[in-house]
């Protein structure tokens, strides 16, 4: 930041306001710019924090009018937005909503979406500053970078930045994510791509890098000798939706394993940055990737399933082959999990236990360490019959906060110790404050604060680990579940083979 | 929600604890405890401000009415909520007549959230010295209000006099939006230079007498070290007293700021077209979650303060504070001992109109009476001459 007399470091009111600029989105009437950009835009302009010079540009291929596309976003915005709904502030905002009409191979409309944000640094001021956000399937990459190396629209200058923000799913496998980096690095500089990972957005993440590296509490048990396991799940309990066609051509594995349970993965057993900076915490996740093991015995400990038709929350649910859009004989994973090492001298011998799926029971996502059994009970052995192995529980979603699950004696004249937990609910301490995954990461694009982002090498070393599990998995059969359970008997023998049971979060 | 009349200070404990337990799953984490002193007229405002506030930032709110210290009796009402009308958390409101007023802590501290900081905001006249109010003396941040002043310059002074590091005043909070706008309006000057910008001058156009535009005026000075003063504005000014605002920086350049009485801020600066920022009127309980926001001693506050009101070493101060006994019913405040806390046995000398009532001798049989959840009925622990 360039030094302002009137920012002042003490002065922690004044909110953090990127510099003037441009937001410009393509495949701006898709599903994720109408759920999540639109309110979010709304949400930070009503929060005070874009810049006084702002605007938003958006490129589709429907024939709309400036007028047109104002309306969509005005319903959109308001249909999603978090923050109450204040006409005036869309109104101004609408002042500043732009669209451009055409279709991604053609040249006329990238020229005139380049003069439209070349005009709105004059009649905005928006300095020329533009992130590009690319809502849009990863084919089409190739045909939008291209015109927008053609047009100079992606050149970064001392004047100016430009951005431009990835969505998941940075490619297939490793071949094609390096292709996929290669191609976006040459169209921008590295420092200048921000690929969305919404997960590192939400509070409960960043509060894991809080929770470890601000407290004394925790870090001496941080490790190997203390730590029996790690079991992270991510459980949803929709299907698929509408979405067969990316699906199919999917699957669990790397649709949220890749990115979402690996990126969890690495900020719980990454050692302490040298500083809280988006370099420093980037090379500190890559070193964690990079140590990922995968077990030798696949058969055992990497299991993948595909759900039944079922009952879930007290509705019968369609199996994965009846869904619409669908193979009747179909071998795509909806339930993954996996059983991975991490080699380092804090976590050598700790099994990571991950686990992923869709029509599961209920929508949790959660970090858990299984603490080891105390070495010595002083006690009966009938007496800590109920005691298990203490636990602490990050829970990203829903229901944001940490549990501590220990022993305590139950009250009464005999000795009995079984286990109790202990709760911080985020939303009791700090309620309003925890704003929208996108919100925020829309946020950082704008400042350019890296620090939630993967980088390319992050997302390559996520594929050298699924990659060899896609290899295993190739041509066999997924094990079936029935909806409404916690996915595929073969998963729960996974960890009983090992003597440990999954936790049910 | 349970109402006690003429209760005592621990009855109003027990019957805490004892909704927390019938409750079930209630709010069971508390950041920190919100004492609300205010003034019987204006306690509904001071509650729904509370109960917003508490919505961001989950509290216990204790709020406490004084009313007719001169009653002969001292006497204590109170209603204790648990997720209800106050919001998702604790709440107690007590209403303390006689001289019970005059010691309102002694109901205050059992009653504070353990080991959490304390915000005592004084919706009514704060005390001119801070230290004369014991509820003052044990919190952390103390929130003030000067625009509620009849005079509010004279209440700046005051404040200022009287500041401890961790005092604040909602006239500061009052312009918060409009030094957020103006530092990104600098921001944006500075954006197009990309070189540093210094600020030579400018003034604030408003109402001279508002403690806000003041202080906004004294913040602008105290940052750019040129001289920036308030002057009556054309138009008449909204709630904040400021109307416009304008800096005058190096290479000839001026930005300024006014508002567009929408709910919005018109930026003009040069080389780029006018742009507007949403710049609402902020409701009492928006500014109070934001005093709760930071519970740490406000530096560029007290800056502003300094220049404002021309005093000086403000944040140089120490900022504990010790109890200084004064009683309005003796005209010129007879101080309780050099700077002592009032000890149990001077409150039964400062109280000539009776003794308030004597806490039971023994705590025996308390549980049973937080068991019982005694709703809405005398209390049988309180001594005879009470009820």
């Amino acid at each position: 930041m360039i030094p302002n007399p009137l920012r002042d470091p003490r002065d922690r009111r004044l909110p953090r306001v990127p510099e003037p600029c441009a937001l410009v989105v393509f495949g701006i009437t898709g599903d994720l710019a109408r759920k999540k950009l639109l309110p979010a835009v709304y949400d930070l302009a009503n929060r005070g924090l874009l810049p006084t010079n702002f605007a938003l540009l958006g490129f589709a291929r429907r024939d709309w009018g400036d007028q047109d596309f104002a309306e969509l976003a005005r319903d959109a915005a308001r249909n999603a937005a978090r923050t109450p709904w204040r006409e005036e502030v869309w109104e101004r905002l609408a002042s500043s909503v732009r669209f451009v009409q055409g279709s991604f191979d053609d040249d006329n409309a990238f020229d005139e979406l380049a003069a439209t944000l070349g005009e709105l640094e004059g009649s905005h001021g928006i300095g020329g500053n533009a992130a590009f956000y690319l809502s849009i399937p990863p084919a089409m990459f190739p045909v939008v970078l291209k015109q927008m190396q053609r047009t100079r629209m992606a050149e970064s200058t001392p004047d100016r930045w430009r951005r431009v923000v990835v969505e998941k799913p940075f490619g297939t496998d490793l071949a094609s994510s390096r292709e996929l980096n290669e191609l976006v690095d040459s169209v921008f500089s590295a420092q200048d791509v921000f690929r969305i990972d919404h997960y590192l957005g939400k509070e409960t993440v960043q509060n894991l890098m809080a929770l470890r590296f601000a407290n004394e509490l925790f870090e001496p048990v941080w490790n190997g000798h203390h730590v029996d396991s790690v079991q992270i799940t991510m459980a949803e309990d929709v299907g698929i939706g509408g979405r067969a066609g990316f699906y199919e051509r999917t699957g669990a594995a790397r649709d949220v394993l890749q990115n979402h349970l690996l990126q969890l993965l690495a900020l719980t057993a990454m050692e302490e940055p040298v500083e809280f900076s988006a370099d420093e915490i980037r090379t500190e996740k890559l070193k964690v990737l990079r140590a990922i093991s995968l077990p030798e015995d696949l058969g055992t400990f990497a299991v993948r399933g595909q759900y039944e038709q079922g009952w879930l929350a007290g509705q019968r649910a369609k199996g994965y082959r009846q869904e619409e859009g669908v193979d009747a004989s179909s071998t795509t994973e909806t339930f993954a999990a996996v059983r991975l090492g991490v080699e380092t001298r804090r976590w050598a011998g700790v099994p990571f236990y991950l686990r992923t799926g869709k029509r599961l029971p209920r929508r949790v996502t959660e970090i858990a360490l299984v603490f080891k059994r105390a070495p010595h009970l002083p006690f009966a052995d009938t007496d800590t019959e109920e005691l298990g192995n203490n636990q602490l529980v990050v829970r990203v979603q829903p229901d944001e906060g940490v549990t501590l699950k220990f022993g305590s004696k139950v009250p009464g004249s005999v000795m009995e110790v079984r286990d109790v937990s202990m709760d911080f609910l985020y939303g009791e301490q700090f309620t309003e404050t925890s704003p929208e995954a996108y919100e925020r990461l829309l946020l950082d694009v704008l400042l350019g604060d890296a620090t939630l982002f993967p980088r390319n090498a992050e997302v390559e070393a996520s594929w050298s680990v699924i990659d060899p599990l896609e290899e295993f998995w190739a041509g066999s059969t997924p094990e079936p579940y029935r909806a409404g359970e916690w996915g595929p008997r073969a998963a729960d023998q996974m960890l009983a083979a090992e003597g440990r049971r999954w936790r049910r979060p | 929600m349970t109402t006690l009349w003429d209760t005592t200070g621990s009855a109003v404990v027990k019957e805490l604890a004892a909704q927390r337990r019938t409750g079930g799953a209630v709010l069971s984490g508390v950041a920190l405890t919100l004492v609300v002193v205010a003034d019987e007229g204006r306690v509904t405002e001071a509650e729904d401000a509370a109960t917003v506030a508490a919505e961001q930032h989950p509290c216990r709110i204790l709020v406490v009415v004084r009313r007719q210290i001169e009653a002969p009796v001292p006497r204590l009402d109170a209603e204790v909520s648990i997720g209800g009308r106050l919001g998702p958390g604790e709440a107690v409101v007590m209403r303390m007549y006689g001289r019970l007023a005059l010691h309102a802590e002694s109901v205050v501290l059992p009653l504070l959230a353990a080991d959490a900081p304390v915000v005592t905001w004084w919706h009514t006249q704060p005390p001119a010295r801070l230290a004369a109010d014991a509820l003052a003396v044990i919190a952390d941040r103390r929130i003030t209000d000067s625009t509620s002043a009849p005079d509010q310059l004279a209440a700046l002074r005051t404040r200022a006099q009287d500041y401890a590091p961790g005092d604040t005043d909602l006239a500061w909070t009052r312009a918060t939006a409009w030094r957020a706008t103006l530092t990104s309006a600098v921001d944006s000057v500075a954006g197009r230079r990309g070189d540093a910008v210094r600020v030579l001058g400018g003034r604030v156009e408003g109402a001279p007498g508002s403690a806000t535009a003041r202080l906004l005026a004294g913040w602008l000075s105290s940052r750019s070290g040129a001289e920036i003063d308030v002057v009556q504005a054309t138009r008449h000014p909204g709630d904040t007293g400021v109307d416009s605002v304008v800096l005058q920086l190096d290479q000839d350049e001026e930005v300024r700021v006014h508002t567009d009485r929408r709910g919005g801020a018109v930026i003009s600066q040069p080389y780029r077209p006018d742009a507007t920022m949403a710049l609402p009127d902020r409701s009492l309980g928006d500014l109070l979650g934001e005093e709760l926001r930071r519970l740490d001693p406000d530096e560029p506050y007290a800056e502003a303060l300094e220049v404002t009101t021309g005093l000086s070493g403000l944040t140089g101060r120490a900022s504990l504070r010790s109890h200084v006994w004064v009683d309005p019913a003796e005209q010129d405040g007879r101080p309780d001992g050099p700077d002592g806390p009032v000890d149990a046995e001077s409150v039964g000398d400062n109280s000539p109109h009776g003794a308030a009532p004597t806490v039971p001798p023994t705590s025996e049989g308390t549980d049973e009476v937080a068991l019982a959840g005694e709703h809405d009925s005398p209390d049988p622990t309180a001594p005879e001459a009470v009820r």
